[in-house]
């Protein structure tokens, strides 16, 4: 089975869950509503057919629940329970949105993005940046490993013992190249007729359909009454 | 025939540079010519493939003399957009030349930027798919291609704009030579449909029997001009003098295979040598793989030995495990378990990393400090200036010790990364396609330096597509296909 989601759905689906992950779910129907809300793009994870990816979210979102649940009240003290606190209270809160934001990356390409950001009438400008950033993340992660491997061979992957280094060691080489690339990338671009004046046209014909339009009530509904419950309810 | 592209009388030099890049050229090229442009680095190739595009004086800016016309556009006074349906053109690195994540946008992006409808937009690709036979990489994502592949997505989205005029600078460059031979079908094609054609290369082989001109540049001039069939028929010493790459290629391989017992006791052995890239499923850790999973392996090299204090060339398609193979054997692939034997000394794991250094393709990523001599003084353990200087001395640095590495030309960088291989005591050398991109007098030099690393007593392997380094430079040739050892051959000294 395959699921053609609209990037505008995607989109409406990390703006929501971004915002609530901001705001801190005090009781058990908050806590439902959450939970419910980073199933979904688990869900659509395993839909695409990403089931380690999907698992591996799972098990961490799961175990740093139970410990938060289980382990860890307002009475725990000590050096372990604090530093358990600090990783599962980052890890509860914020990777449902990092589950979203994963799986909107990995299912949406640079043409359905830009037809998608055409259609709610963004700026081309703005469009266009964000495509090359969306571009540029793989790029950037080749060109990190091809620098580590550089640094590997020559026995410098702790800089000597040198914070600063280790991190100069790095970002240089790794600015360099971004910068290279990215200079050739605008000259390819520019002669493929990138920033002309007439309007871009797409072939990627975007429909909502009725997934699309079930997701997003779905979260607008939960987003309501999360908000609902948290300030209004009483 | 008709004029199509008309340069006249152009000089050219880039903003603060004191150097003209071109000087007084003039050149006139009919609908449907297909012309090779030759000579070395910086002799003003490249600059004329910008002026036809645009891209000088609107992208890279300059001080520019004297009119280029192009289809009865006046370049100066034509947006580059404007352009775009007129003149495509592939670039030589096809890692920076694609804007898309996937194959079929990538296709699609030109004719979307000039709003063509997306009923002929698709009917556009279909046809350029169809012609290229490229269906099966369509849906991919081009970061998962091979340099080859990528290449052919460029050419296809060039196409996919109708242009009259395809430019392809360098665009051999990062090709093994089936690739080449396929770009070559693509120029044909081209060339059939009665495009005009300009090539700036550096590869002379695959192009004598295409181009109708060949027009070498000098120092910004036009040096010489031929036709092509004058050009097919100069000799070998004319070439030379030229400092041109050879017309053809030459097997100089001799026939008999070598075994263990040929090459005595003086080897380099790897032994267990056994790598897959591709990964079971696994959640949270990798299940490790033998030699014995034949199926699933990128790399399958249970022993091999190759003579010390040679230069070793490596060969074999893209693809087909020749880097994976040098990234192994340097030990930057942990999981790759395998040993390297010398003498009766076995190095294993890390060891490996210390006893092997890799120059790269792209010698950028290597250089870390702010001058020559800290990058030699990063690799050694102790700080030692004479021996520091020696290294220097002998690559011809000494004179740029104290200059930042990223300010030196590309020969250059990489002879810096070869003093700090030296400085790091690695007794095996490895060079990843160093002469990839380098005219013919570039890649003599880096030929010598090989050889003189080789009686210096280091074992030097080169992975290389280049038949005219390894005519001239290696003794022996390590063929690699399909991740195993195809054969072991002495190469015929010239």
């Amino acid at each position: 089975m395959s699921l053609r989601l609209d990037p505008r759905t995607k989109f409406f689906m990390m703006l929501v869950v971004s915002s609530v992950v901001l705001i801190s779910a005090t009781t058990p129907l908050l806590w439902a509503i959450r939970i419910l809300m980073t199933l979904i793009p688990v869900t659509l994870l395993i839909v695409e057919k990403k089931y380690a990816s999907a698992i591996r979210f799972v098990l961490l979102y799961a175990s740093a629940l139970v410990i938060t649940f289980f382990f860890i009240s307002e009475q725990s003290t000590g050096i372990v329970a604090s530093v358990l606190l600090g990783y599962t209270g980052m890890i509860v809160q914020y990777l449902p949105s990092f589950i979203t934001a994963w799986y909107v990356i990995r299912t949406t390409n640079t043409d359905e993005f830009m037809a998608a950001m055409q259609k709610m009438h963004v700026p081309d400008g703005i469009t266009i940046s964000l495509a090359v950033v969306m571009r540029f993340f793989p790029t950037i992660k080749e060109e990190y490993a091809s620098i580590q491997a550089a640094m590997k061979m020559r026995g410098i992957m702790l800089g000597g013992g040198n914070v600063g280094k280790m991190v100069e060691y790095r970002m240089i080489p790794l600015l360099f190249s971004c910068v290279n690339i990215g200079d050739e990338l605008s000259a390819a671009a520019v002669t493929r007729g990138l920033g002309g004046k007439v309007r871009r046209t797409s072939v990627v014909e975007l429909k909502l359909t009725t997934a699309d339009y079930i997701l997003m009530e779905l979260f607008a509904v939960s987003a309501v009454l999360f908000v609902y419950f948290k300030y209004f309810a009483r | 025939m008709n004029e199509i592209i008309k340069i006249d009388n152009v000089t050219f030099e880039y903003k603060g540079a004191d150097e003209k890049l071109l000087n007084e050229v003039s050149l006139s090229i009919g609908e449907g010519e297909t012309i090779l442009l030759c000579g070395s680095s910086g002799s003003g190739k490249t600059t004329i493939i910008r002026l036809i595009n645009g891209l000088i004086p609107h992208y890279y800016k300059g001080d520019l003399h004297g009119d280029v016309t192009v289809s009865g556009f006046d370049i100066r006074s034509t947006e580059l957009y404007d352009l775009a349906g007129v003149v495509g053109t592939v670039f030589q690195n096809p890692r920076s030349q694609f804007f898309s994540i996937d194959t079929d946008g990538e296709i699609a992006f030109g004719p979307e930027n000039i709003g063509l409808d997306p009923e002929e937009i698709k009917r556009r690709s279909d046809k350029v798919t169809e012609e290229m036979e490229i269906k099966d990489l369509l849906g991919k994502s081009l970061f998962e291609l091979s340099g080859g592949e990528k290449q052919k997505i460029a050419c296809a989205s060039v196409s996919a704009l109708l242009p009259k005029v395809i430019l392809l600078d360098e665009p051999s460059s990062n090709l093994d030579i089936d690739s080449i031979l396929k770009l070559k079908d693509q120029i044909a094609l081209w060339k059939s449909q009665g495009k005009t054609i300009v090539i700036s290369e550096h590869r002379l082989w695959y192009l004598t029997d295409l181009a109708d001109r060949v027009i070498y540049m000098d120092e910004g001039k036009i040096g010489r001009e031929w036709t092509g069939s004058e050009f097919a028929s100069l000799s070998k010493n004319e070439i030379n003098e030229l400092k041109l790459r050879p017309l053809s290629i030459e097997q100089s391989l001799t026939d008999k295979d070598l075994t263990e017992k040929d090459l005595g006791n003086d080897v380099v052995s790897f032994e267990g040598f056994c790598f897959a890239y591709k990964e079971k499923a696994f959640l949270f850790r990798r299940p490790d793989f033998s030699c014995y999973d034949e199926d699933e392996l990128s790399l399958n090299i249970p022993k091999v030995s190759i003579p010390a204090g040679k230069v070793v060339g490596i060969v074999g398609h893209n693809g087909m495990g020749k880097s994976t193979f040098l990234r192994c054997v340097c030990g930057l692939q942990k999981r790759c378990k395998g040993k390297i034997r010398i003498g009766d000394k076995v190095y294993s794991g890390k060891e490996r990393l210390d006893l092997c250094y890799m120059v790269m393709q792209d010698v950028n990523y290597q250089l870390f400090t702010d001058s020559v001599e800290n990058e030699v003084y990063l690799s050694m353990q102790e700080r030692d200036e004479a021996k520091c200087h020696e290294i220097l001395e002998s690559l011809g640095l000494i004179e740029f010790k104290d200059k930042h590495p990223m300010a030196l030309s590309g020969g250059q960088k990489q002879r810096v990364a070869v003093a700090s291989a030296i400085a790091s005591g690695a007794e095996l050398l490895l060079f990843d396609e160093p002469t990839s991109g380098l005219d013919y007098s570039h890649m003599e030099k880096v030929g010598e330096l090989l050889q003189s690393l080789a009686s210096g007593g280091s074992t030097v392997m080169v992975v290389t597509h280049d038949p005219e380094l390894i005519a001239t430079s290696c003794d022996y040739v390590l063929c690699i296909d399909e991740g195993k050892v195809a054969y072991l051959r002495k190469v015929i000294s010239t």
